[in-house]
């Protein structure tokens, strides 16, 4: 589980790590507490060997004699865990303390000055012993002061310590976990932003990851974008080839049909229809097959605003006066400023042209291209004044391959296209009656709020920015 | 009449060639886009089929280039694609009319002869109302010297306006000039058909008064 999530994975090694910072630190604390106390009692020790020290002398028969004795009354308790002892070769003497027991003498060399270590003593106690060799005045050899005290209390004072330094380092421990918690959640924040883009990136392949990542993401943003282009190209690649495979047949299938009118200008009547009805089931095949490349691209594509929209329009309305359906029309084109259609290029022009030759194709004056925008949805209108449709012929026009006029010249295929468009840029299309008269086409795209993204604090979204 | 057939389908070429011979063409045959540019140049043709994918030089640079020259033959594209794309960039580059493929050889023939009547009248008589200034043969209309792109439905009304010199005509008898009808909703689509004009030669060129109807201005 640890192994999947980077954030757990971050998570423990923060912990480890803190908790063996806050060990190493607990040991060490420790260690420097149970130094500073044992110097405090080394001194205080040092203290009465050195007035003990101060009178030492030797009795005729060599054995030391101490004359200032310390003022603790603990040296005169039996078994009260601080001892003095005085030691020559010549004999030695000790506090009452000691009783019948002997401190326990150094081994190796002697040193000229206090030296201290810990040594198991009399009545079972281990002890903390301070000691000096000192020659005496007039006298011929050094005599050992060994001053000594129970080292357990300081053992006790370090159990104690550590204890309560275990309590506070572990609730700082916990402490530290919550801020890398929240530093891991704030650093990983930015790759949810970018998880959440790439899902609108699947949406519309056109898409890019927008810039302002932080330093850290930015090379990643990059690369799925640079991803983004490579997939986009193919696409583009593989759509232009089965476009360019569809469109190269044209030519065979329009030699294919001369071939059938030569056929029946022998008077192969039977031969010619065999090969009109396959050509006619190739030539479908090929548009519908042409229509879906380019309702499949179209969900690629941006936006047009007013300006694209009429340029468009118009440069269609040019062709279609030039045609005999559309000399004798009146082409009446309205649209508003601030018109914004989901639709871009070349595919609004198709769009827009089957619509537009359809209407042409059944008006008897007028042809009406308008636009729309509210607050939601936006629309674009293509009327005639001609006979229109019936609502069951409405349906059945935008199936595809159906026509509105088998005598009309035309594909036929020229709202079905229109159909998949739509379906493709998340539109719809309505057939209805127009207040000219005849057919209405309303194209109608629900308005996309992109802005409408959720508000952070302030501080949130620089941290998570940056 | 002479046209110039320009495919280079081995098939097709031919096919085509054959079909306007029979409507009465007489008929060259070029079979890439460098001899039928140079034949386009050097010959008087009556129109032209011209297919978009030729060897050496493609079709819609071809046309350009008859255009550039000031070749004005009415020119019928002929092409595998007939998206409205196409058909946009091919009449923008100075087509007259566009056939995709594959074609009714019948509608295609029916095409061409209609190009053909509609180009035909070389006399040109020249009418000059106000700025506007309208060759009666060719169907076009210049406004101050400069040419301007007109349907010929809006043709056909400024040539009614400028028989009419210096009187308003009403919207109603516009409209049964141009439809045959004095119906009110087509009374409504000749403003309509005023206001696309207007974008096109100048809002001030055609006056309009409430009621009166319309003029050329300065007539």
């Amino acid at each position: 589980m640890i192994r999947d999530s980077l954030r757990l994975r971050l998570l423990a090694a923060a912990a480890v790590a803190i908790l063996a910072a806050l060990a190493l630190a607990g040991a060490g604390m420790g260690w420097f507490f149970e130094r500073h106390i044992e110097q405090r009692e080394v001194d205080a020790l040092i203290r009465d060997g050195k007035l003990i020290a101060s009178d030492l002398r030797v009795d005729p028969a060599g054995a030391p004699v101490a004359d200032a004795r310390p003022g603790d009354d603990r040296y005169g308790e039996a078994g009260s865990g601080l001892y003095w002892q005085l030691t020559s070769s010549k004999g030695s003497a000790h506090s009452d303390s000691l009783w019948d027991q002997s401190l326990p003498l150094p081994r190796g060399a002697d040193r000229a000055d206090w030296r201290a270590r810990h040594a198991p003593g009399p009545f079972g106690k281990s002890l903390l012993i301070v000691e000096r060799p000192i020659v005496p005045e007039h006298a011929a050899e050094p005599v050992l002061v060994q001053v000594a005290t129970d080292d357990a209390p300081f053992h006790a004072a370090r159990r104690e310590f550590n204890r309560e330094a275990a309590l506070s380092l572990g609730l700082l421990w916990l402490f530290l976990l919550i801020a890398a918690y929240v530093q891991v959640t704030l650093g990983l924040r930015p790759l949810a932003a970018v998880r959440r883009q790439i899902g609108a990136l699947r949406g519309n392949p056109a898409a890019r990851l927008p810039d302002g990542h932080p330093r850290e993401i930015a090379p990643l943003a990059e690369a799925i974008n640079a991803l983004a282009d490579a997939r986009e190209a193919d696409l583009g690649r593989a759509r232009k080839r089965a476009g360019d495979l569809a469109h190269s047949l044209k030519t065979p299938l329009a030699a294919l049909a001369a071939q059938s009118r030569r056929a029946r200008e022998q008077g192969a009547d039977e031969a010619a229809d065999g090969l009109d009805q396959a050509l006619a089931a190739m030539r479908a095949t090929l548009e519908t097959e042409l229509a879906r490349t380019r309702a499949a691209a179209a969900r690629e594509a941006g936006r047009s605003n007013a300006a694209d929209i009429e340029t468009r329009i118009e440069s269609i309305v040019a062709v279609i006066e030039r045609t005999e359906a559309g000399e004798r029309l009146i082409f009446d084109v309205q649209v508003p400023e601030n018109l914004h259609v989901p639709v871009a290029g070349d595919d609004l022009t198709e769009l827009l042209g089957a619509l537009i030759e359809n209407a042409a194709r059944h008006a008897r004056h007028r042809v009406r291209v308008s636009g729309g925008v509210d607050q939601a949805r936006c629309r674009l209108c293509v009327e005639d004044d001609g006979p229109g449709l019936g609502r069951e012929s409405s349906e059945a026009v935008l199936a595809r391959g159906s026509r509105l006029d088998e005598a009309g010249p035309g594909h036929g295929l020229g709202l079905a296209i229109v159909s998949d468009l739509m379906q493709a840029t998340g539109g719809e299309i309505a057939l209805g009656r127009s207040a000219l008269g005849g057919l209405a086409a309303s194209l109608t795209w629900t308005v996309t709020q992109q802005d409408a993204l959720p508000r952070k604090g302030r501080l949130l979204r620089w941290l998570t920015r940056r | 009449m002479r046209v110039l057939v320009v495919e280079d389908d081995p098939v097709v070429g031919p096919d085509l060639a054959q079909a306007l011979t029979e409507a009465g063409f007489v008929v060259d045959l070029s079979r890439d886009g460098e001899d039928a540019w140079y034949r386009g140049d050097v010959e008087d043709y009556a129109l032209a089929v011209l297919d978009l994918g030729l060897p050496k030089l493609d079709g819609l640079s071809v046309l350009k280039r008859w255009r550039a020259e000031g070749r004005d033959f009415p020119v019928l594209i002929l092409s595998a694609r007939s998206d409205w794309t196409e058909k946009v960039e091919g009449i923008q580059a100075g087509a007259d009319d566009y056939v995709g493929k594959p074609f009714a050889m019948g509608e295609l023939v029916a095409r061409v002869r209609g190009l053909v009547r509609r180009a035909a009248g070389h006399a040109s008589p020249l009418v000059a109302v106000g700025r506007v200034t309208l060759d009666t043969g060719r169907m076009t209309a210049t406004v101050d010297d400069s040419p301007v792109r007109l349907s010929p439905l809006e043709y056909r009304f400024l040539d009614l306006l400028a028989h009419r010199p210096g009187r308003f005509l009403a919207a109603t008898e516009i409209a049964e000039h141009l439809h045959g009808t004095d119906d009110a909703a087509d009374a409504n689509a000749i403003e309509a058909l005023v206001l696309r004009l207007r974008r096109k030669v100048g809002p001030e060129v055609i006056e309009s008064r409430r009621g009166f109807g319309y003029m050329i201005a300065g007539s």
